[in-house]
């Protein structure tokens, strides 16, 4: 197992020795269902393993929520009703989640078997459930809870898709074979429209009518898994025109606002986009024509959507790819560029600076290890001979069904707390040589319940829990126990949860960051709101507050830095002058934000940051870059001779030797730990692909 | 003294018959046997075969009796000490004579009143009613619908590849080719190359390359 490389690179620290970490097998979870909300921007995915995700498509696609799963409960689909988020899932139930503060709110059973769909009238007054035992069951949505109202007619076998027609007044529900369209009010159905099955040998199997998509003007578009999108009219219930348009499955469906346009995702990884045009120029006579092909999967996309200038597309290969409509964008801007998420915009490696420890956090899971050693020195990029080899030191198993939601180890590495949506643990790491044991820290405050995120002060002697509504615990820690010492609350009252903490070298401050955008400051000897830092319009995807100079560093998700000094309670004239220069164009068109920010104890000047391609030193002493001059400039910088460096550098040092980063972060001992994980092996653990014929192969 | 003789004029005569045999083997033609020969060895083949049909019950009623009596053994062993049994039989037939005295029915009936009570108690602290989970129907439920997915989606005539196939193939038609996946990538073929190692041990072994 080659996983662990000490490796030397030349940077502007001079040397910099270099753990590089491949033993993190983070695995992503297939995405199963998106949903869209118009109001407010947002994307809700759902994932295999039950976790459902919540992206800003207006602030660079940030992934703003995570509401971690459990392990029964895998979502089929999802359907927003206004703000409020709706899944449904095979184990039978329907779960409302509350948004604010990342967990589930109640879950009900829908009595009929595994549900297969979900979905929610425009009106945002019910909800319908799709179940196996072949039941359409209507819900009203109330305040604060959903309350069964009827079933529609029962028919034979399952119910796969279904679709309200915009007015409320019907439901088109896709089946075994056929599709069938019911009348919401008396409950009966009024058309049964058979759907052909395949050809050959497909011809024994039934037809599965993967999704439905009801059309204002009666037209109902299904796809099925014979490979076709079949466009009927509810009117007389037959047939309009049927496009073959794979061999495989056609497993989702998504139409445009303006339902001029439809994509459908197949099995073999492509989206396929119809539009409603004129079949002869000038003529008003239009039909669905089958217009472009997009291929940006490897495996079965399972969702799809299309929302206002772009189609978002996720599926089996576990990536989330959102690619523009050209022709619906009037300005190009990175905002509308075209993205692949691969990796959460959140933090799972937690790192102990002086012990050299690495916490892996796994959904059911996590992973202690201890960095490997090596002596002497070597040629710069060059790899070192290892004297020690890394070490798995703990293998912590959650309890219960809950999935982690945030864990952290402290800078000493002596605890270790992780917290599920149900409880939070903490644990008191032994280690003597080689023998490692660990103890539960059994009578914890009943306050400390659950966590958003969990932060260790840098002396491991407070631990901060960020709780419901941006509160913040405050728990001290002694050789045996947790006792409780206050909560600390803003005062801007926002119910968003806290997805981010930092606190300081010297123990005196603690930063907070909201799903909200507010930043707050608290003074921990006081043990009350310092200051808030003016809010920006765009998410915090990583912070940290600096070890000498007490500066706030803040890194957006549309890639803006800020520094903010805590004890002027203002921006710092470094920050003054990013802004007022504005950014090298080349950094603002990265299309992963910055997940961890970490400073040098050895030069205060330095600042490292990482996203998920590169990793990058920032310089203040150095001048910003202007936009003619060149980013990347390592390379140049090389050849020139001593003298000309000088002048030709900027503060913008990147590195982009490794890839696929998960973390990057320095050590107290001035060494760099990076961890990758490479998409090829997230590839080959994924389910298998269908087999396409290429032209000579 | 008689089963003597016919035991040695049976010997003798089998001992002719097959001189006789053996004599036939060589290229002199067939001799002549007597009809009261033949007669003898005929006689004895009906006897012993009666012979070995008796043996064979009795073999068969000597197992059973031993079979009878294991079994029989085997009872008493799981039966407690006699001393035992009829200690329980003594305190078994007292309790029907306790409820007679009135001051005890009382208090059972003291018992009875209080034992509800106490439930209700228990209930109203840390317990709750609740519906258990009818969790097998559901569970088998939900893994059949996966069971569909799956078999929809990746069952037989679903026409599906590999990873390895899929990435090798990326590697061959991309700008810069190289070497299928699992060439490249020294995990990837680590099971199969398991797989071929223990076929090659076998085939040694079968074959006997190597004497074990």
């Amino acid at each position: 197992m080659q996983a662990f490389k000490t490796a030397l690179i030349r940077s502007v620290m001079g040397e910099l020795k270099v753990h590089r970490v491949r033993f993190f097998d983070y695995m992503p979870s297939a995405v199963r269902a998106l949903a869209f909300e118009p109001q407010r921007e947002r994307i809700a995915v759902a994932r295999a393993d039950g976790s459902v995700e919540i992206f800003n498509v207006a602030d660079n696609f940030f992934q703003e929520k995570v509401i971690p799963g459990r392990e029964t409960r895998a979502s089929e689909a999802l359907a927003w009703v206004g703000e409020r988020l709706f899944s449904a899932g095979l184990n039978g139930e329907i779960v409302e989640y509350d948004v604010d503060n990342h967990k589930v709110k109640y879950t009900l059973d829908a009595y009929g078997g595994p549900i297969w769909t979900i979905a929610s009238n425009k009106q945002g007054t019910h909800l319908a459930v799709g179940c196996e035992d072949g039941t359409v069951k209507l819900f009203e949505v109330c305040e604060g809870k959903i309350q069964f109202e009827k079933n529609l007619a029962k028919q034979k076998g399952r119910i796969i898709s279904l679709s309200w027609h915009p007015s409320g007044s019907r439901i088109a529900a896709g089946m075994m074979d056929m599709i069938r369209v019911f009348d919401t009010e008396t409950g009966q159905s009024v058309h049964r429209m058979l759907v052909e099955r395949g050809i050959g040998t497909a011809k024994s199997k039934e037809c599965v009518v993967w999704s439905v998509v009801y059309l204002t003007d009666g037209t109902i578009v299904s796809g099925d898994s014979s490979g076709k999108v079949k466009i009927w009219d509810d009117h007389t219930g037959t047939l309009i025109k049927s496009h073959q348009v794979t061999k495989w499955d056609v497993l989702t469906l998504s139409a445009s606002q303006d339902e001029t346009s439809v994509v459908a995702g197949t099995s073999e990884g492509t989206v396929i986009q119809f539009q409603f045009l004129s079949m002869v120029l000038g003529q008003e006579e239009r039909g669905w024509v089958r217009t472009r092909t997009f291929k940006n999967h490897t495996h079965d996309v399972r969702s799809v959507l299309e929302i206002n200038t772009a189609i978002v597309s996720g599926g089996m290969d576990t990536q989330i790819v959102m690619r523009p409509l050209l022709d619906k964008i009037e300005v190009k801007t990175t905002a509308t560029a075209f993205r692949k998420i691969q990796f959460p915009h959140r933090n799972l490696v937690s790192c102990a600076k002086k012990t050299g420890l690495l916490l892996f956090q796994y959904p059911t899971h996590l992973e202690l290890w201890r960095l490997g050693e090596s002596d002497g020195t070597g040629m710069p990029g060059s790899s070192l001979p290892i004297k020690r080899k890394p070490e798995k030191l703990l293998h912590l198993k959650t309890k219960g069904e809950e999935h982690i939601c945030c864990s952290a180890v402290s800078p000493c590495g002596e605890w270790i707390a992780y917290s599920t949506v149900a409880s939070l643990r903490l644990y008191r790491l032994h280690c003597d040589n080689n023998n490692v044991s660990i103890t539960k820290v059994s009578k914890l405050p009943k306050i400390l319940s659950s966590a958003n995120q969990i932060c260790f002060s840098s002396d491991s002697s407070r631990l901060f829990v960020a709780s419901t509504c941006s509160t913040v615990h405050v728990a001290a820690l002694s050789q045996t126990e947790c006792k409780f010492v206050t909560t600390l609350k803003s005062k801007s009252g926002s119910g968003q949860a806290i997805h981010l903490l930092a606190a300081s070298e010297d123990g005196k401050w603690l930063a907070s960051a909201n799903s909200a955008h507010e930043v707050h400051v608290y003074n921990l000897k006081k043990m009350k709101v310092h200051c808030t830092v003016p809010v920006y319009s765009s998410g915090v995807s990583a912070m940290a507050i600096h070890p000498t100079t007490n500066n706030l560093f803040m890194v957006h998700a549309d890639q803006q830095l800020f520094e903010y000094s805590i004890e002027q309670k203002q921006y710092t004239d470094w920050s003054r002058l990013v802004q007022r220069n504005g950014l090298h164009h080349v950094w603002l068109e990265r299309d992963t934000p910055v997940t961890n920010v970490t400073f040098s104890r050895k030069n205060p000047a330095h600042i490292v940051l990482h996203d998920m391609y590169m990793f990058c030193i920032i310089d203040q002493t150095l001048p910003l870059p202007d936009n003619k001059s060149q980013f990347y400039n390592q390379l140049t910088l090389r050849s020139l001779p001593e003298k000309e460096r000088k002048s030709q550098s900027h503060a913008f040092k990147v590195c982009k030797t490794y890839k696929e980063l998960l973390f990057a972060g320095l050590m107290e001992d001035q060494s760099l730990v990076v961890v990758e994980r490479p998409l090829l092996d997230i590839t080959a653990q994924l389910p298998p692909p269908v087999r396409q014929k290429k032209f000579a192969t | 003294m008689a089963k003597f003789q016919r035991g040695d004029l049976e010997s003798k005569s089998e001992k002719e018959l097959s001189e006789k045999m053996s004599d036939q083997s060589d290229d002199e033609g067939p001799e002549e046997v007597t009809f009261n020969d033949s007669k003898a060895v005929a006689l004895k083949s009906v006897k012993d075969a009666r012979d070995s049909v008796k043996r064979g019950k009795e073999l068969l009623k000597e197992k059973r009796r031993k079979r009878q009596l294991l079994f029989q053994e085997q009872k008493k062993s799981r039966l407690l000490p006699e001393a035992l049994l009829e200690e329980f039989d003594t305190v078994a037939t007292k309790p029907p004579t306790l409820p007679d005295v009135k001051g005890e029915q009382q208090e059972e009936k003291k018992k009875k009143a209080k034992k509800p009570k106490k439930v209700s108690k228990s209930l109203q602290g840390n317990c709750k009613v609740m519906r258990l989970k009818d969790g097998s129907a559901n569970t088998s439920m939900q893994k059949s619908a996966m069971d569909f997915i799956q078999a929809r989606l990746y069952g037989s005539g679903s026409q599906r590849t590999t990873n390895a196939e899929l990435l090798s193939l990326q590697k061959k038609r991309g700008l810069n080719q190289g070497a299928a996946v699992q060439f490249a990538n020294k995990k990837w073929g680590a099971d199969q190359k398991a797989k071929a190692e223990k076929c090659n041990k076998r085939f040694i072994h079968r074959q006997k390359l190597i004497a074990s």
